[in-house]
């Protein structure tokens, strides 16, 4: 059925092919929309046909788009833990340690989004990092607490949430 | 090292006694994992990969994971015997190839298996016989604990599990079933399943993972995406599709049957004698010929054969575990010849 509806364009380079490439120059505040066939488009440099592998599709991917290239341009220095710059990763698609989620994070962000439609992880958590994260997050609602509380000037219940906090915060050396 | 003692035996996994397994051959869950405060594999130095390797084995062996697991050297091993556990599914051809210190534990009956040194510190492996992939997840689940209380794995609460590549983030997990289709294949159907596969984001690869060929009506369906979805999420994306795929081949070889019964039983038994005969055929033939009968086992066209002594061929007459059976390295006609012999004896 859709095909009965598709309007098929000739290419403007050969008036032969059908056009699969359409771009829109703007030109001296006129928009023009142009009609290309691959070929053509690939003639006029427009597109580029390229052997296509894992790392260039990483590459690709990952590249940050226009709007965000000048702001992801500073941040853009090589992990202090293993070393590897940004462009590395490009080259072989393979990360280097750990830490370069964190250091390379605002870059992967896109990739990631393409690669699985998500960035944000769910499912198993690890019973140690899970009991970090929990107590992370009950430290988080102690402290609203404590401060809403400070505000109200409650002392003596703000005592007993900051022992609270304290004890909390006891278990992993006061790694908070 | 005790390679030679998993000779003498097959894994599980060829039993044919799992569920549906006239179609799935079996179920897989793997996980990547890799230790915290380390880097990854391709950053690491030897010494660095030395260490990491020491630090699982001696956390692997002490772990109690499974009756009698065997612990496998693999830097150690000939290049022969790292095909072995390659065409067992113990290891990948990349382990296979990799330099630097790295080894495979496995369980007694071959159902779990973890890597270490791979593209990642870790890799889990639970491998079922049939369409089990649930029970292949509980038993992970547990493996993954029981491996967790005695290393530090690299987590982030954003990105989950950490991983070499950013394909495998999130939950390190890759599902699989391995299916066997020759009905859709000898119909030419199968490029309908491969498309449907892949539209709902799944993959389709040959009988040994990424970049193979199918070989004996092979193909194993796996997930792509890890991250942002629960394991048992991605279990239900793969468990989706496998029982239509299942009842489509089913369909397709019972109208084959119908239409032409005596062609089919021709082709099945032409498959059958040629491997009870030849006194020398190649690795590819074999497949191909075991792909029939294991076809006509399953149709009962052939009654006097068991489905695990067929399964289990498909892996022994390949080229490492003859060449481990006659104990020295034979030439590509030799092990045509060594194929022939060691299938007749097989099949009497």
């Amino acid at each position: 059925m859709a095909s009965c509806l598709e309007i098929r364009v000739i290419c403007e380079g050969c008036n032969q092919n059908v056009a699969t490439v359409h771009l829109t120059e703007i030109v001296k505040q006129t928009k023009k929309e142009v009609h290309l066939c691959e070929a053509c488009a690939e003639e006029r440099g427009v597109t580029k046909k390229a052997p296509f592998s894992i790392s260039d599709l990483l590459g690709g991917l990952a590249e940050p788009q226009p709007a965000e290239k000048e702001e992801a341009a500073a941040p853009t220095q090589d992990c202090p833990r293993c070393g590897l710059s940004y462009a590395d990763f490009r080259a072989h698609g393979r990360l280097g340690c750990p830490e370069d989620y964190r250091v390379f994070g605002k870059l992967l962000l896109p990739l990631l989004e393409k690669i699985h439609g998500n960035t944000q992880h769910l499912g198993r958590v690890p019973k140690r990092a899970g009991e970090r994260v929990l107590r992370e997050k009950e430290l988080m609602q102690l402290r609203e607490e404590l401060r809403r509380a400070i505000d109200r000037e409650e002392y003596e219940h703000a005592a007993e949430l900051r022992d609270r906090i304290y004890r909390l915060k006891e278990p992993s050396g006061g790694n908070s | 090292m005790e390679i030679a003692e998993l000779q003498r035996q097959a894994g599980e996994w060829l039993s044919g006694q799992g569920p549906e397994s006239d179609i799935v051959m079996s179920s897989r869950v793997r996980l990547a994992r890799n230790l915290g405060g380390r880097p990854f594999l391709t950053r690491a130095t030897d010494e660095v990969k030395t260490e990491i390797e020491r630090t699982s084995r001696e956390a692997l062996l002490s772990a109690a994971l499974a009756e009698g697991l065997l612990y496998i050297n693999v830097m150690d091993a000939t290049p022969i015997e790292r095909l072995f556990l390659v065409e067992r599914h113990l290891i990948s051809k990349e382990h296979a190839n990799a330099s630097g210190q790295r080894g495979v534990a496995l369980g007694k009956k071959e159902r779990i298996s973890i890597m270490v040194n791979e593209e990642d510190h870790l890799r889990l492996q639970v491998l079922c016989s049939g369409y089990q992939l649930r029970e292949a997840w509980v038993e992970m689940a547990t493996l993954d604990d029981k491996v967790e209380s005695r290393l530090d794995y690299a987590f982030s609460s954003q990105f989950g599990y950490l991983t070499a590549c950013p394909t495998n983030v999130g939950t390190g997990m890759r599902v699989s079933v391995m299916l066997h289709l020759p009905a859709l294949v000898m119909t030419r159907q199968i490029d309908k399943v491969f498309h449907a596969v892949s539209k709902i984001n799944l993959a389709v690869r040959g009988l040994y993972g990424e970049g193979t060929n199918s070989s004996g009506d092979f193909f194993q369906i796996s997930n792509q995406v890890t991250l942002g979805r629960a394991e048992e999420d991605l279990i239900r994306q793969i468990e989706d599709v496998v029982p239509q795929i299942i009842k489509y081949e089913r369909n397709v070889r019972e109208s084959l049957f119908k239409d032409n019964p005596k062609g089919l039983e021709d082709r099945v038994w032409r498959a059958y004698g040629m491997l009870r005969f030849a006194r020398t055929i190649t690795s590819n033939e074999t497949m191909e010929l075991l792909s029939q009968v294991r076809l006509g086992v399953n149709m009962k066209i052939i009654e006097d054969l068991d489905i695990n002594t067929v399964n289990e061929l498909f892996i022994l007459a390949q080229p490492a575990h003859l060449q481990m059976c006659k104990g020295k390295k034979l030439d590509s006609p030799e092990r045509d010849v060594a194929r022939a012999t060691f299938i007749r004896n097989w099949l009497e």
